[in-house]
């Protein structure tokens, strides 16, 4: 029987969309759960004892039964288009993670370079968000987000071009692959620097305190977000989270070793959900012990600091790689 | 934190700083939660504290405690207690004794000015409505209210023999004319 | 605030336009009630108009009708947060026009509460300090959990004492209203131990803490001599390098009997007020170890337990008695005419002459240190308003 194969890809991309959704869902009980815990108190408990289980669907519920409130004086395509163009990034670049060796929607032999470009693109649909609102704050938010995003993307990108250099190839199984014998982030220092490097940048980028000057507390209450209610506001923090996850998975892949892990060949996938999971928990475990500092000091650890240590970190990356025999082609 | 100079000497506090913080918050991560899941789990309530209000009944007669003196009614600083009194032969009673609840400020002062002991305050909050009216106690609420729930400590004669030295009793006045003059001074 | 800013209402984005925003009554920054109108060139404040009185109970025309039995519960709903030193401020004027004795164990008592109280209030400036400035949802939130967490075991204690966790009615003109029951102390003194402990935790957790540096050091910085100018007291300041404490001025209620510091800081920035609370922590904590150790036997008011409402008369007379409170010197003044009710009685609030000096440290700031600010001064809007 022959089935197009369009039809298989669409399949496995409707799988794939399935199972990012439920994965970002579960991800915000295990952030509660966490954070709850750090603060000496219990978390989601009720809904589906005793762990709340059942707490991110009751969540999807409610919102998906709230009023969609739209603002007279909104820009009405562009409000509404919004929460669409921030989520269709954030969830594409799953699209381009291998979950195992040849267990990849779409892996790319640019497969770094796809994805550092499609996540950036989520500046779009915030902006969009922030404009299309007609409010004074979510406009003046969006504009700091965008500054934020944009000036954090260049250490993201060069941070996460580190292994790419000591691997030789922009394909995502080929790094993992390279990493059979050491995880890059125990490779001597270079490893490291670019680890912390990465996670910093990665923070930043996702505007998670204490960089999340986009929903400081006394004027820009939820930021960008301000004016949606409803099933539009569900899209857009599952878009946020799907970042967080999305890049929490690639760090993993980039310096953790992806699937590698001890045991047989199917528990792959296992290891690399516990390794992102284990930088998702980073994040987070971060995000709940900081105070956040001021847009002009955010801006100033980017461009005065991480971005002159990335270039820095990658420039001495190549010169090792050269020196040491040049990586593949 | 945007010093250009100065950052690569200052990269090791600034390091060990974030490590302690986070450290902090990792250590309160392993610590027990201190939630009390109410009301699943009730917290006990210390001895002394102050609830809701109630009238009481003679432990040993099953009369009302309560004759209609209007103490209460005259100390209430926000003026909740209402009581009318209906003389009687032998003893008086109150005739009607309403308290508004919702208005209290449970600041115990009705109980301490009681010379019978007759209003006290129970060691439950658990009085919840959706209505307010419901909250508007009358006689016969708060006398029911008094056998609903624990009693707190404190009544008016505990309160104010704690307040100040107990004299003698008379017994011992009696007993002892001598020496209780010389006790009650050098207290 | 000069009248061509007020007239000014565009909204530009480029250029020296200003625009007029409300730091309104509520906000998330919480605080209390307070609206702060706030003129903004770009990022920076150019002007403050603090507007108060949201909050406004009529507290000293209500003394005027409450007789000097009754007022001490409300006294304590002044500054709600450090109730046990608004009461004392209270039953203290009436002691002291009404010539009323208060026994040494009732000063003991007295003492022993307003230590206390001082942690627990301090415990709620610096969870909300870090709640306004970290975000609801974030590393604020974890330090406000904390210090909530300490706070209840204070309360904890205070409900074993008097009945109420937040507004106690503790003292009566005279001395005090409960005594201290059986095995009391042992758990007053694990409950500091346990909070000593927790107060290092939050100095590790913030005193290096490059983001929190950030945000409080240099900023709100208030010079000796303003301070002096405009009246500061308490925490305020002792971080501008004045040693002013009420406790050392004039002491009262027995203070000249412990052995404690009175920190002082001389940078006069957020960073200085907030090393000056958390070293207050611990001498409270010391003051309350020595209060336990030498409490002494013997009746705890000097005037018989309260039994009518027009218990106390003061005979005709006027005084002021001042404490330190948590926020700085709480202070009564009390003119009296012989009955059981006040002629006036009037409040010094702390908090009302900390915030008047918020016009002048703020202009030159970001929006974002104005939060900052706030939360060093720690102003509780009971005591503003009244």
């Amino acid at each position: 029987m022959s089935v197009p194969p369009v039809a298989l890809q669409a399949l496995g991309a409707f799988i794939l969309l399935n199972a990012v959704i439920l994965m970002v869902t579960y991800v915000t009980l295990l952030e509660r759960k966490f954070a709850a815990r750090m603060q000496s108190r219990i978390g989601p408990y009720y809904v589906g004892r005793p762990h709340g289980w059942l707490q991110p669907i009751a969540d999807a519920l409610k919102l998906m039964m709230k009023e969609d409130i739209v603002p007279t004086a909104s820009d009405r395509w562009v409000y509404n288009l919004a929460p669409i163009v921030f989520l269709i990034p954030c969830v594409l670049i799953f699209a381009t993670i291998p979950f195992a060796p040849g267990l990849g929607l779409a892996d790319l032999n640019i497969g770094i370079l796809f994805f550092l470009a499609v996540s950036a693109l989520e500046i779009v649909g915030l902006f969009m968000g922030g404009w299309g609102s007609n409010n004074k704050y979510a406009l003046l938010s969006a504009m700091r987000g965008v500054n934020q995003i944009i000036s954090y993307d260049l250490p993201f990108l060069f941070a996460a071009l580190v292994p790419v250099v000591l691997t030789g190839s922009l394909q995502m199984s080929a790094i993992v692959a390279a990493q059979q014998g050491l995880w890059f982030v125990a490779y001597p220092v270079l490893g490291q620097l670019a680890f912390v490097g990465y996670v910093i940048a990665t923070i930043a980028a996702e505007n998670r305190v204490p960089f999340d000057i986009l929903e400081a507390e006394s004027e820009l209450v939820a930021g960008f977000r301000v004016e949606y209610s409803g099933m539009k506001f569900a899209l857009i923090q599952l878009g946020e989270y799907a970042h967080v996850l999305g890049t929490s998975f690639l760090g993993a892949l980039l310096f953790l070793g992806g699937w590698l892990g001890p045991g047989p060949a199917w528990l792959g996938p296992l290891w690399f959900l516990l390794k992102a999971v284990l930088i998702f928990l980073l994040v987070t475990w971060v995000r709940w012990s900081f105070v956040r500092i001021r847009v002009d000091q955010i801006l100033g650890i980017s461009w005065k600091l991480l971005l002159p240590a990335t270039v820095l970190l990658l420039l001495v990356t190549g010169l090792v790689v050269a020196a040491g025999g040049g990586g593949g082609p | 934190m945007d010093r250009n100079g100065g950052f690569w000497s200052e990269l090791g506090p600034l390091t060990r700083a974030v490590g302690r913080t986070m450290g902090m918050t990792l250590r309160n991560f392993l610590r027990r939660p201190v939630t009390i899941q109410y009301p699943d789990v009730q917290r006990a309530y210390p001895d002394r504290f102050r609830g809701v209000l109630a009238l009481t009944y003679d432990k040993e007669t099953g009369a009302e405690n309560c004759i209609g003196c209007r103490l209460c009614e005259y100390i209430c600083p926000p003026q909740v207690i209402k009581v009318e009194m209906l003389k009687a032969p032998g003893r008086n009673y109150a005739k009607t004794f309403t308290l508004e609840l919702y208005a209290c400020e449970f600041c115990e002062l009705c109980v301490q000015v009681c010379p019978t002991d007759a209003i006290i305050m129970m060691k439950s909050l658990d009085l919840a409505t959706a209505d307010r009216r419901e909250l508007l106690l009358d006689k016969d609420r708060l006398h029911t209210i008094g056998l609903q729930f624990e009693p707190s400590w404190a009544t008016g004669t505990r309160l104010r023999d704690m307040q100040a030295p107990p004299k003698a009793p008379r017994e011992a006045k009696a007993a002892a004319k001598g020496e209780e003059s010389a006790e009650g001074k050098a207290e | 605030m000069d009248v061509e800013a007020r007239k000014i209402v565009e909204i530009g984005y480029g250029g020296n336009e200003r625009l007029i925003m409300n730091m309104g009554p509520q906000h998330p920054s919480a605080h209390g009630v307070f609206r702060a109108i706030l003129v903004l060139e770009g990022e920076t404040v150019v002007a403050v108009d603090a507007v108060i009185g949201y909050l406004h109970r009529c507290h000293e025309k209500l003394a005027e009708t409450l007789t000097y039995v009754q007022y001490p519960s409300i006294a304590s709903k002044t500054d709600y947060v450090s109730a046990m030193t608004s009461e004392l401020a209270y039953v203290s004027v009436v002691e002291k026009v009404g010539k009323i004795e208060v026994p040494k164990r009732a000063q003991y008592l007295r003492v022993l509460a307003a230590e206390l109280q001082r942690v627990a209030s301090h415990c709620l400036w610096l969870g909300t300090w870090c709640l306004d400035m970290g975000g609801a949802l974030g590393g604020g939130a974890t330090v406000f959990l904390y210090c909530m967490r300490e706070r209840e075991t204070i309360l904890d204690l205070f409900e074993s004492l008097t009945g109420a966790r937040l507004l106690y009615g503790f003292h009566q003109p005279g001395g005090t209203r409960y005594d201290v029951p059986a095995g009391w102390a042992d758990r007053c003194r694990e409950t500091i131990a346990v909070i000593e402990g927790r107060v290092e935790e939050y100095e590790a957790m913030l005193d290096d803490n490059a983001f929190f540096l950030v945000r409080t050091q240099g900023v709100g910085v208030i010079t000796p001599e303003l301070a002096q100018e405009i009246g500061l007291s308490g925490p305020l300041i002792r971080g501008s390098g004045i040693a002013y404490d009420v406790r050392r001025a004039e002491p009262y209620s027995s203070y000249e009997d412990f052995d404690f510091k009175v920190p002082v800081e001389t940078a006069a920035d957020c960073y200085a007020r907030y090393r000056v609370r958390m070293q207050e922590f611990r001498e409270s904590i010391k003051i309350v170890r020595q209060v336990l150790d030498g409490l002494p036997p013997g009746p705890i008011s000097s005037r018989p337990g309260v039994k009518s409402v027009g218990q106390v008369r003061v005979p005709k007379g006027e005084g002021y008695a001042r404490v330190e409170g948590a926020r700085g010197e709480v202070g009564c003044y009390l003119v009296a005419d012989g009955g059981a009710k006040p002629y006036r009685l009037k409040w010094r609030g702390a908090s009302f002459s900390n915030l008047s000096v918020l016009p002048h440290i703020i202009p030159g700031h970001k929006v974002a240190d104005v939060v900052a600010i706030m939360g060093s001064v720690d102003p509780v809007f009971g005591e503003v308003d009244r």
